[in-house]
């Protein structure tokens, strides 16, 4: 068998620590550790709390400012804000505008960049390098500006209605519509799956495609059976980060997107902000949050069950 | 398991390939009777593999053709083709269990289940490879992969058995002990089989005929016997064996200057402490044991020449005498009769 | 085989088709708003602007509020990133090359953590923000933006370190080197790809960083980012155009001089969990 190089050489620098330097190892990663545990870990704590209702202690001063909080009432806290929220219409609405544009995005992320990825490794040539370095390029720009860019290009009198106009077609505004949303995450998602799934894709040896071609696998076979699954962790990888990305995003629908429904992580900002309701932004976020946890088990089983597979678990 | 009644095995015509802008085959031809299994051998870069990514269909062919059991498959690609190749890496999909590896040339084939599960079994039985049906490539040894690899093969049911450097990639006891299996199994199935190596000591052990390859050209097609005893060039003669070659002609038992080129194979010379009819008197100068005998490097007057003995090895410096059994004559590259 | 494939895949039209539009698509915005940064007067439905100008890059570069908002994020990004090499790197090396207790669980947790949305943490770290007195100020700013540099920071170079062949090292103790010479000459320079691109991704990550720092520093401190979002909607159209083309300079720059281990697939490796 030919294993993917990269792997053995993981293994090999693993398994020859054997049982370590345990404690030294648990140190060093103590700082990162605890920067998350302080920054973030907490205020995702307190955050809960404040969400059940607990309204002192650290949630004093933004209990006393905020609007619309509900108290606890069992010693365990109460779900009144949560029942605000999930009987709130436009919440409702904001959930199903994100799910949509989260599930479309990332569908259309992974086949954009499965196709560009087996274009490369199946013909390769310049035309491939072409298609590869142009999907990167997001990555060289700020989000903020792709959102803007992408809301000039398409707006009411940008580019596309410019363009289209000189031939009497009436390209539609897209900007300010869910449309534009997913334009957006696309266009800002593309270049992490790319690298991805072509990086995965490029690590499977010419021999494995040779040997399904040798015993009459179409193209089409090939893809199914021998490159996808081989890519398969890489694919997931890909899949959940852009998908939990997308979940949270908040300039591209900022600037995008319709003003109702919007996607959540702008009203997450309107709530906390401009509504001053915080209790309900939380609610919220932990909402999102959820949601992001299920894609992120599925991505860390995928890992551990192909690290298990290749026989380093 | 090969189909019945093809009467002719594999032939290539004139074959031509150019890569880079370099010729890397040129008018390449070969003839393989059914059922018969022959080796491509040369040194790295002597186009052996080229020929059989092209015989396989990996690579197109620049010019000529490609017969197998007398049709013509030089347009197909190697899904089309009659013909399983065995990988060098043996090329095992990481991500299948073993019997799914050999069941998936059948699934394209579009066999039932039952179908492919009999034929899977019958397969991996034949490599003795049943005990371990579920288990990953991974998972097993590299001889036991290789098995796998053939076993894919030969549930194909191919006209033709290509084997890519089977057994570069396993250790010297077991590399032994695979050949002899491989050579079992293919004569029982009576398979077409060719095999690329570049180990001549693998090549001759278990071919019917091996090509010598140098160059993208075939300088000689012929069994392992012929091959050692008569080789058609100077070029084979040096690279299979030992040999010692003389610009020179052999005149009376000597070495004279001449047109030719005379080589001697170190066991074709006769060493003794007497001197004995043809013999000529020399000194020992050098003696390198090589396991199961000798070879002594003996200076006479006129060359120095490097003999295979196995009994009454002279000390160095002795004087002894040396004579010529059997020597190979060489014009131009050729041999001369 | 690749003229095998060629023979039955996409036609040539229909590939060069596929680059044009991904063309469009990619670029399209880019120089749309780019053009506009040199543009004159621009009216739908005309192809093209009434003129070319340099008016709007002297009308940023004359601005007060634009200037100090260059000069913030490039005294802060820098600062943000060198902390998190120093909170990061060693993490990653053990995580990458010591097999201690906690490590898979050590790596799930810094990858959940950035799975919580963002906005959603900056609204929950308000709290905590007054508290620690931290709203407003140039160190808050600077640890918003290190919580998105940390995943960077910790899992590519991990990947990097766990990529150096342990034979390689052995080979420099063998010719003598110290345990800290052959970190630093053989360990530390093979990984170096892998912690180029995580800094390069870093500095990127809090130079776009724009939610946190607006929320965190907003009024008290503007970035080249947060003072898009006023821009964009305070300034016409070509002002924000020049702005983004300098906002996008050290990302170019810098993404530049990472390409080749970026699209090597360092970044790719960094996200495989192991």
């Amino acid at each position: 068998m030919i294993s993917l190089r990269r792997k053995k050489n993981k293994e090999g620098s693993l398994t020859s620590q054997g049982g370590g330097p345990s404690l030294l190892g648990l140190g060093l990663s103590l700082p990162p550790l605890l920067i998350v545990l302080v920054f973030v870990g907490l205020p995702i704590l307190i955050g809960l709390t404040f969400s059940l209702g607990f309204t002192t202690g650290p949630n004093r001063v933004i209990a006393i400012i905020g609007q619309q909080i509900h108290k606890k009432n069992h010693w365990w806290g109460t779900l009144s804000a949560y029942n605000d929220v999930i009987h709130d219409s436009r919440f409702l609405g904001d959930l199903g505008l994100t799910i949509f544009v989260t599930v479309l995005s990332t569908t259309l992320v992974l086949l954009l960049a499965l196709s560009i990825a087996l274009y490369q490794r199946l013909i390769g040539g310049r035309k491939a390098a072409v298609l590869v370095t142009l999907s990167i390029v997001p990555l060289f720009v700020p989000v903020v500006i792709s959102a803007w860019a992408i809301h000039t290009f398409y707006g009411g009198d940008g580019f596309m209605k410019t363009f289209f106009t000189h031939f009497g077609v009436d390209f539609p505004t897209l900007t300010s519509t869910p449309s534009a949303i997913v334009i957006g995450t696309v266009w800002t998602s593309l270049p992490f799956a790319i690298l991805m799934i072509s990086s995965g894709l490029q690590a499977i040896p010419d021999a494995l495609i040779e040997s399904a071609k040798d015993c009459g696998a179409s193209v089409f076979r090939v893809i199914a059976n021998i490159l996808v699954p081989l890519a398969k962790t890489p694919i997931i990888i890909a899949a959940s980060f852009t998908s939990i990305g997308i979940l949270g995003s908040f300039t591209i629908p900022l600037f995008l997107g319709p003003n109702q429904p919007t996607m959540l992580g702008v009203e997450i900002s309107n709530f906390f902000g401009a509504y001053n309701r915080p209790q309900q932004s939380l609610v919220m976020a932990f909402i999102v949050f959820a949601i992001a946890s299920g894609i992120a088990v599925l991505y860390v089983r995928s890992n551990i069950k192909s690290a298990r597979e290749s026989g380093r678990l | 398991m090969t189909q019945e009644g093809n009467d002719m095995g594999l032939e290539l015509k004139g074959l031509k390939k150019i890569l880079g802008g370099r010729v890397i085959i040129d008018d390449l031809h070969l003839s393989v009777a059914p059922g018969e299994m022959i080796s491509l051998l040369g040194p790295s870069g002597c186009g052996k593999t080229t020929t059989l990514r092209m015989i396989a269909g990996f690579l197109a062919v620049d010019a000529g053709q490609i017969f197998v059991a007398g049709e013509d498959v030089t347009a197909l690609g190697p899904d089309k083709r009659p013909s399983a190749m065995v990988f060098q890496n043996y090329a095992l999909w990481p991500h299948m269990s073993v019997s799914k590896n050999v069941a998936y040339p059948l699934k394209i084939k579009g066999l039932s289940k039952p179908e492919i599960a009999e034929k899977v079994d019958a397969a991996l039985a034949l490599v003795n490879l049943l005990h371990h049906k579920d288990s990953r490539p991974g998972q097993i040894s590299g001889g036991e992969q290789q098995r796998v690899a053939l076993a894919r093969a030969l549930v194909q049911e191919p006209n033709i058995l290509l084997l890519d450097e089977p057994l570069s990639n396993l250790d010297a006891k077991l590399r032994e002990k695979v050949r002899e299996d491989i050579r079992q199994l293919q004569r029982r199935l009576g398979i077409t089989t060719v095999i690329v190596t570049h180990d001549q000591e693998e090549a001759l052990s278990i071919s019917d005929r091996v090509a010598v390859m140098n160059n993208g050209r075939i300088e000689q097609f012929s069994t392992p016997h012929e091959l050692y005893n008569a080789p058609a060039t100077e070029y084979v003669a040096t690279f299979i064996g030992s040999l010692n070659r003389f610009e020179g002609d052999l005149v009376s038992g000597l070495i004279q200057p001449g047109a030719h080129v005379t080589g001697i194979r170190p066991e074709d010379l006769t060493l003794s402490m007497q001197a004995f009819e043809g013999s000529h008197p020399g000194v020992v100068e050098l003696i390198i044991p090589r396991g199961h005998f000798y070879e002594v490097v003996v200076k006479r007057s006129d060359a120095t020449f490097r003999i295979f003995a196995s009994e009454n090895i002279p000390a160095v410096g002795a004087n002894v005498h040396v004579g010529i059994k059997k020597s190979l004559r060489y014009l131009n590259g050729k041999l001369v009769a | 085989m690749a003229k095998f494939f060629k023979s039955i895949n996409l036609s040539r039209i229909g590939i060069n088709l596929f680059i044009a539009l991904l063309a469009v698509f990619i670029l399209g915005p880019l120089v749309w708003l780019g053009v506009h940064a040199f543009a004159a007067d621009w009216h739908y439905p005309n192809l093209y602007p009434s003129g070319l100008t340099m008016r709007w890059w002297s009308k940023v570069f004359l601005d007060s509020a634009l200037a100090t908002a260059i000069k913030n994020s490039l005294i802060i990004s820098p600062i943000v990133v060198i902390i998190s090499m120093f909170i990061c790197l060693p993490a990653a090396y053990a995580a990458g090359r010591m097999n201690f207790f906690g490590r898979k669980a050590f790596m799930i947790t810094l990858f959940s953590a950035n799975s919580f949305p963002k906005i959603g943490l900056f609204a929950a770290i308000a709290t905590l923000y007054y508290a620690l007195n931290l709203m407003g100020t140039f160190v808050g700013v600077v640890i918003i933006q290190l919580l998105g540099t940390i995943i960077y920071m910790t899992w590519i170079p991990a990947a990097a370190f766990a990529a150096v062949p342990k034979n390689l090292e052995e080979a420099a103790r063998d010719a003598g080197a110290s345990k800290f010479t052959v970190f630093r000459t053989i360990t530390l320079r093979l990984a170096m790809p892998g912690i180029l691109v995580a800094i390069v991704m870093s500095f990127l990550a809090s130079f776009d960083e724009a939610q946190g720092t607006y929320l965190v520093g907003a009024p008290a401190i503007f970035t080249m980012p947060t003072e898009m979002y006023s821009l964009v909607q305070n300034y016409p159209i070509q002002v924000a155009a020049v702005f983004s083309i300098l906002l996008a300079i050290p990302s170019v720059l810098l993404l530049g001089l990472a390409r080749k281990h970026i699209m090597g697939g360092q970044l790719a490796e960094g996200f495989q969990l192991k």
